[in-house]
């Protein structure tokens, strides 16, 4: 419990980091998460805006495709996806919801649908939203997924409709982004993490570091008792006694402070 | 060590090189700050800024007209085309201000050139802030009279009679225009315009660039 207690504050500190612009710091990094430069307060700029910003209309700017790529694959080769689960407000915004989340999945229909056998496929949709919205129709038709973004919606179109009362109005992304934002909330309550798991086009990013990682979980499978109290904790929904440097693993350590038998450790190499 | 580990070690180690290599010798990170954390691109907020046609002669912080607007306003009335490479509300307006105009140029270019609008003389200049040089980039913030920070920006500047002076007068307008279609965003254009060269001819006697 202390340790998901740090892990909070962690988050939080990450938040206010985020968000210093507000106190006037402006950055030329990308983060290494989900948060837009739209953001009235955001420090950085959004990894996917520069990787859309690479190859928009079949120019190639190498600069803006390289860049966040490494300061991704920086943090993805020494933790994996921990990113998503210790740093990432949106991950923490899911935190939130998670509760609700949690509740919903007892229900017989969600707990028939998460079982079913799809659901582990489903998971790739994430990997055709990067390549397919971020890279595809930025390169070909000039569409950018940012301008339907509900992260962006969420901490860059209403702060500042908040901070500027009448001072704008709806533009035609406006409706379609907000059918994507509602659709964004009712999932992160319906579903723990279900942006994490299903959509986020950075998380796919840092996904296949987990493979690689210097920092990964580990499972003393000769010692488990398979009680399958790590794999219900676990808000991605992992199948944690039979995972194996697994793509969708945050490293949130749910699995290590509820295992009975304290098999499930962090490791580093 | 492991071998898996060493692996993993030079790999970090040659990710933190080309990172440093990239911040140090490609600019990436000046590029990212000015590109895409300072401009806001107005179609990915899905927001049209709120703003009037309304004229003024105060520049933000009461900064003075770059040269190149006061000089060329010895010749008719400037219109500043402010644009960058990946924006929705850019595309949009693009091939209107062409067509307004009838010219021609490629949206990553430097353009400038003198038009005729209803028999007037207007300089025209096209600043893509991904492709500029710096006069013409300092002079985004300074147009950006109702505080937008966004893109695409049209600044129309005149001639207006002040205190006994005359002296630059424009008007900036955002977005898309806050208008549905192309004709109604070709007509408010042409409203300013004609409005921008009524007063111009009414004070072009008067105009001395400093």
């Amino acid at each position: 419990m202390r340790f998901q207690l740090k892990r909070l504050y962690f988050q939080i500190i990450l938040f206010f980091t985020t968000n210093l612009g507000a106190v006037g710091l402006k950055t030329g990094f990308c983060y290494p998460f989900f948060y837009c430069q739209a953001c009235p307060a955001a420090t950085s700029a959004c990894p996917l805006r520069a990787l859309e910003n690479s190859v928009y209309k079949e120019s190639f700017e190498w600069r803006f495709f390289v860049y966040p790529l490494l300061i991704i694959g920086f943090f993805g080769i020494s933790t994996g996806r921990a990113i998503c689960g210790w740093a990432c407000p949106i991950g923490l915004l899911q935190r939130g919801t998670g509760r609700v989340a949690r509740k919903v999945k007892k229900h017989p229909l969600a707990q028939k649908l998460g079982a079913h056998r799809m659901e582990k496929y489903f998971r790739y949709t994430k990997y055709f939203m990067l390549i397919g919205f971020v890279f595809l129709t930025s390169l070909l038709i000039g569409f950018i997924f940012t301008d339907i973004c509900p992260v962006g919606m969420l901490v860059g179109t209403f702060p500042i409709l908040i901070l500027n009362p009448g001072k704008f109005v709806p533009n035609y992304f406006f409706p379609v982004a907000l059918i994507i934002f509602i659709l964004f909330i009712v999932l992160i309550f319906l579903i723990e993490r279900g942006w994490c798991r299903y959509f986020c086009p950075v998380g796919a990013l840092l996904a296949p570091f987990n493979k690689v990682s210097i920092l990964h979980m580990e499972v003393n499978t000769k010692e488990c008792l398979h009680c399958n109290v790590c794999s219900n904790v676990c808000p991605m929904g992992i199948d944690v006694p039979n995972m194996h440097r697994d793509p969708e693993c945050i490293l949130c350590g749910k699995c290590v402070t509820g295992c009975p038998q304290k098999i499930v450790t962090f490791e580093r190499g | 060590m492991k071998k898996h580990t060493i692996l993993q070690l030079i790999a970090l180690v040659i990710v933190s090189g080309l990172f440093i290599g990239m911040l140090v010798a490609a600019n990436a990170y000046e590029e990212t700050k000015a590109r895409i954390v300072e401009v806001l691109c107005l179609s990915c907020i899905k927001l049209e800024p709120k703003t009037t046609q309304e004229f003024t002669f105060n520049t933000v912080n009461n900064a003075p007209h770059p040269y190149f607007v006061t000089e060329n306003l010895t010749k008719g009335p400037v219109f500043l085309h402010y644009s960058e490479d990946v924006c929705a509300g850019c595309e949009v307006m693009f091939p209107i201000i062409k067509q307004l105009f009838n010219i021609e140029f490629e949206k990553q270019d430097m353009f400038s050139d003198t038009v005729t609008f209803n028999q007037a003389n207007i300089t025209f200049i096209y600043i893509n802030l991904d492709h500029t040089i710096t006069p013409l980039e300092e002079s985004f913030p300074l147009y950006d009279k109702d505080d937008i920070g966004g893109l695409p920006m049209f600044t129309i500047v005149t001639l207006g009679y002040d205190h006994g002076m005359v002296r630059p007068y424009y008007t900036t307008l955002y977005g898309t225009l806050n208008v549905p279609t192309d004709a109604d965003r070709t007509a408010l254009l042409q409203e300013v315009l004609t409005e921008s060269i009524i007063i111009y001819e009414q004070n072009k006697a008067g105009y001395k660039p400093d």
